[in-house]
């Protein structure tokens, strides 16, 4: 197995490539956080978002790779429970097994919980396509006392059942032989047909033969059809007017009806449960282990009624304490080599090409400054996606919406809505898409308009920056402040968008808690990476880019003296007096928020340009090469001392707050000049508030198909952005603290 | 029988009838809210016949049930739609 694409999947890519290559098309479908992506990551060295609760999977992603010299392509899909949808990204899962019609199935079953699992299986074997079951998590399963008879189970599907423990790679070359099997020989496993009861069976007959009789027969899966049909399905009769077809649906369900007196749907679900139930009599042995589970002990004190809340906002305190503590010697770290060594060979060598005088500027004072202010803070952004990748590793995210769902209904929504919120944490554009997994779509608007005000990983640095320079005793409390700041705003927002756009009762909340489980430490390390790299990506592309457009603004007209006369500074001089009256009405402080627009990290690197130029106090003796390239040696290795001995100073001020501030005046100087503890605690709060990026922008924009959802979150969080600064920053001087 | 929602933590009991509102569910933003709230929790598991544990019942706020090998969190209000009989 060798390369990779991800890609989404289009209908016509498909066909053209198979045409060409014959590659095998495999569908995965399960429940929810049975291990598909987990199974997909391992046999094809993806690196699928994964995570331990219901809904990770909104999108169908693709991968290709091959086996046994055949190409595959094999298409993850979000967990479902059953085939009729509830949820958007249910409807893409089940669109995908009916319209694209994959070559082999891939069920993967969470074998520590198969009556359940199988009622999917069951439906999954009524679309007829060739189909592999993978018994997933059998270690866990194992470890319960639970055993399971595939071959019998073998034979009452018709088809391959596979034990697997992706996690560890057990039993996935089994799986791919498997499907390569039934992929060359797909007639010989086909799923049997099981029997649903006399009056069902009869009724879908007649159907089927009608279904036969018509071109639908091609497009859609005959038993299957005849079922939905049956079941009055609002999506499928939607699709083909069964009338229009000349299918005559009552005449088949007359005698059911009349039979069972009950609704079809009903009737149908009781049958297809009844053969999960059998199934599942018939293969499953349990010996009974009689002890509480680890998991219950847990969640006796994680859900308390009174603790719940209370360990939630510890834990949160304590993640962003280590968050800055771990990171903040690195920042400083690599804040200290872009100012120093890596700007001087930057000079250096710009100097030997003999180029002109203002690209050395440009690149020093637009491109190092800009980007380098930002890369300077990517060990703190890497250090919270470690802990947003822990947290949903653990199996708590599942918890902390139960723990608000409370909290949650005041402003009508119900707990599953914090699970986007909490995302956005690491980033609020996954979060708007992690709203597909909500049932009631005017929950999920007015969970995607609250995302913006949970604080991502691109707010960071500027928090860093003022509270380094402020409140460098505290650090870890002010920043959990702001976090802190985001939910309760949430909620107050939420109550007043219940009161106008969104009336209505709080829809039911009904949400599976996975068992916790403890991450590996390479998935943590992939999955950080993974959240993390596009950080990397952005500042090396749009935050480049703009960057070097700020330095143009900043020094045109060209040859302009002051920066406060340059463009921007213009641009920056209108804005200011409206920010005047929250504390902070600079130009530069205006500059670097319109700036921050495009994606907030760059407020600071925008700051970091217009500061620069500064004249420095001190000259600097030229260093040779050598003599740099061991101080950057030495200075990293100082920093890991610094981070590993924070881990353990858990609380308390950090050991190196001492010996930083003499080296590097810089950015942390002037705003120390330019602003009061309390300005800038207010500037960081409107920071944390004033807007969506224009990515967040985007993607509201392309879940909801009008600029509408984007329009309102962009006015009222602006509104809330001044007025929260203006609260801040004069109720702080009224009651004569930090002005 | 008794709602769900007033069983105590620890105790077990099977399930008797589900009355939450059934229905078509629409994912249309603009229309109601969807309505089939039985067809989705029989979905996860929760049907009529099933024995469940409470595992938490905090007397407000969402509960915790166990239902075969599966731990499911509900909101309160659906708790007091489904009728159960305690076990002994
Ligand atoms: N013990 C054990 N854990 C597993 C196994 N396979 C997956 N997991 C864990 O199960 C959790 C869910 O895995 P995912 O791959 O995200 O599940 P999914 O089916 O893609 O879930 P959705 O995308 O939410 O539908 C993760 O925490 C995995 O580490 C396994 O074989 N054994
Ligand atoms: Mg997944």
């Amino acid at each position: 197995m060798s390369t990779m694409t991800e890609e989404r999947l289009q209908g016509s890519s498909r066909a053209a490539l198979r045409a060409e290559k014959k590659a095998i098309t495999v569908g995965v479908a399960g429940n929810p956080n049975s291990g598909k992506s987990t199974i997909i990551n391992a046999i094809a060295g993806t690196r699928l978002h994964v995570g331990n609760w219901p809904g990770v999977t909104v999108e169908k992603k693709s991968a290709i790779f091959e086996y046994g010299g055949r190409k595959i392509r094999i298409v993850d899909l979000p967990g479902t429970y059953s085939l009729s949808p509830y949820t958007q990204e249910e409807i893409i899962a089940r669109d995908y097994l009916i319209h694209e019609k994959p070559d082999v199935i891939l069920n993967v079953v969470d074998a520590t919980n198969l009556e359940r699992n199988l009622y999917l299986t069951v439906q999954v074997m009524e679309l007829g396509i060739p189909t592999v079951v993978a018994l997933n998590i059998y270690d866990e399963a194992e470890k319960r006392g639970h055993t399971i008879n595939r071959r019998v189970m073998e034979d009452m599907l018709g088809v391959k059942v596979i034990p697997t423990v992706a996690t560890k790679k057990i039993g996935l070359d089994d799986l791919l032989k498997s499907l390569l099997e039934v992929a060359e020989n797909p007639s010989a496993h086909c799923p049997k047909h099981l029997n649903y009861g006399d009056d069902i069976e009869s009724a879908a007959k007649m159907l089927e033969t009608q279904i036969g009789l018509t071109p639908l027969a091609e497009k859609y899966p005959p038993r299957w059809l005849a079922f939905k049909l049956m079941e009055g399905d609002s999506q499928v009769s939607g699709e083909i007017k069964p009338d229009d077809s000349g299918l005559s649906v009552s005449k088949a369900v007359g005698h059911l009806k009349t039979a069972h007196d009950s609704d079809i749907e009903s009737i149908m679900a009781d049958a297809r449960y009844a053969q999960a139930f059998g199934l599942t009599r018939e293969v499953l042995q349990k010996t009974e282990s009689g002890n509480i589970e680890l998991t219950e002990r847990i969640d006796r004190i994680v859900l308390n009624r009174v603790l719940g809340i209370p360990i939630f906002l510890a834990a949160m305190w304590f993640v962003f304490k280590l968050t800055f503590d771990v990171s903040k010697p690195f920042a400083d770290w690599m804040s200290a080599m872009t100012a120093g060594p890596f700007k001087g060979w930057a000079e250096a060598i710009l100097g030997l090409i003999r180029a002109p005088g203002w690209t050395v500027s440009l690149v020093t004072d637009g491109v190092m400054a800009g980007v380098g202010s930002v890369l300077v803070f990517v060990p703190v952004i890497f250090a919270m996606m470690f802990f947003i990748t822990f947290l949903e590793g653990s199996g708590y995210m599942a918890r902390a919406a139960f723990v608000m769902d409370r909290a949650m209904h005041t402003i009508g929504l119900h707990g599953k809505s914090f699970i986007p919120m909490l995302l956005g944490f690491g980033c609020n554009v996954p979060a708007i898409y992690a709203t597909r997994t909500l049932e009631n779509p005017k929950d999920k608007a007015l969970t995607a308009l609250l995302v913006p005000l949970m604080s991502c990983g691109a707010r960071l640095p500027v928090y860093v920056v003022f509270i380094g320079a402020f409140f460098s005793a505290h650090a870890g409390t002010v920043l959990w402040s702001l976090y802190v700041m985001g939910i309760v705003l949430a909620i107050i927002v939420g109550i007043c968008f219940k009161k106008t756009l969104f009336k209505g009762e709080a829809p039911m909340f009904i949400m599976e808690l996975p068992p916790y489980r403890r991450p590996s430490f390479k998935s943590l390390m992939i999955h950080t990476w993974e959240k993390g790299k596009h950080f990397l990506i952005k500042a090396g592309t749009y935050i480049l880019a703009v960057s070097i457009l700020i330095w143009f603004l900043l020094n045109l007209p060209w040859g302009v003296e002051n920066k406060k006369d340059s463009y921007l500074g213009k641009v920056g001089q209108i804005i200011a007096p409206v920010l005047e009256p929250i504390g902070f009405g600079n130009w530069e402080a205006a500059s670097s928020l319109i700036s921050g627009v495009i994606a907030k990290e760059i407020v600071v690197g925008t700051m970091g340009e217009i500061y620069v130029a500064k004249p420095e106090d001190e000259k600097k003796n030229p260093s040779t090469f050598s003599e740099d390239l061991k101080e950057v040696g030495t200075s990293f290795v100082h920093a890991a001392e610094d981070s590993a001995a924070n881990v353990f100073s858990t609380v308390g001020i950090s050991s190196l707050s001492s010996k930083e501030d003499e080296k590097r005046a810089g950015l942390k100087a002037v705003i120390q000049k330019t602003y009061t503890p309390l300005s800038a605690y207010a500037f960081v709060a409107f920071v944390l508030l004033y807007m969506p990026c224009v990515v967040v922008a985007i993607a509201m924009r392309q879940e909801f198909g009008t600029w509408k959802w984007f329009g309102i979150a962009f006015v009222y969080q602006m509104t809330l952005a001044w007025g929260v600064a203006f609260l801040i920053y004069h109720g702080g001087k009224l009651l004569g603290i930090g002005g | 029988m008794l709602p769900l929602g007033l069983l105590v933590s620890g105790e077990q009991a099977e399930i008797m009838e589900i009355k939450g509102c059934k229905g078509a569910h629409s994912l249309d933003l603009e229309k109601e809210r969807p309505g089939d709230e039985q067809g989705r929790i029989e979905d996860m598991g929760i049907r009529v016949g099933k024995s469940v544990q409470m595992l938490n019942n905090g007397g407000r706020g969402p509960l915790l049930l166990k239902v075969d090998e599966s731990r499911i969190a509900m909101g309160r209000g659906m708790a007091m739609k489904i009728m159960v009989r305690r076990k002994g």
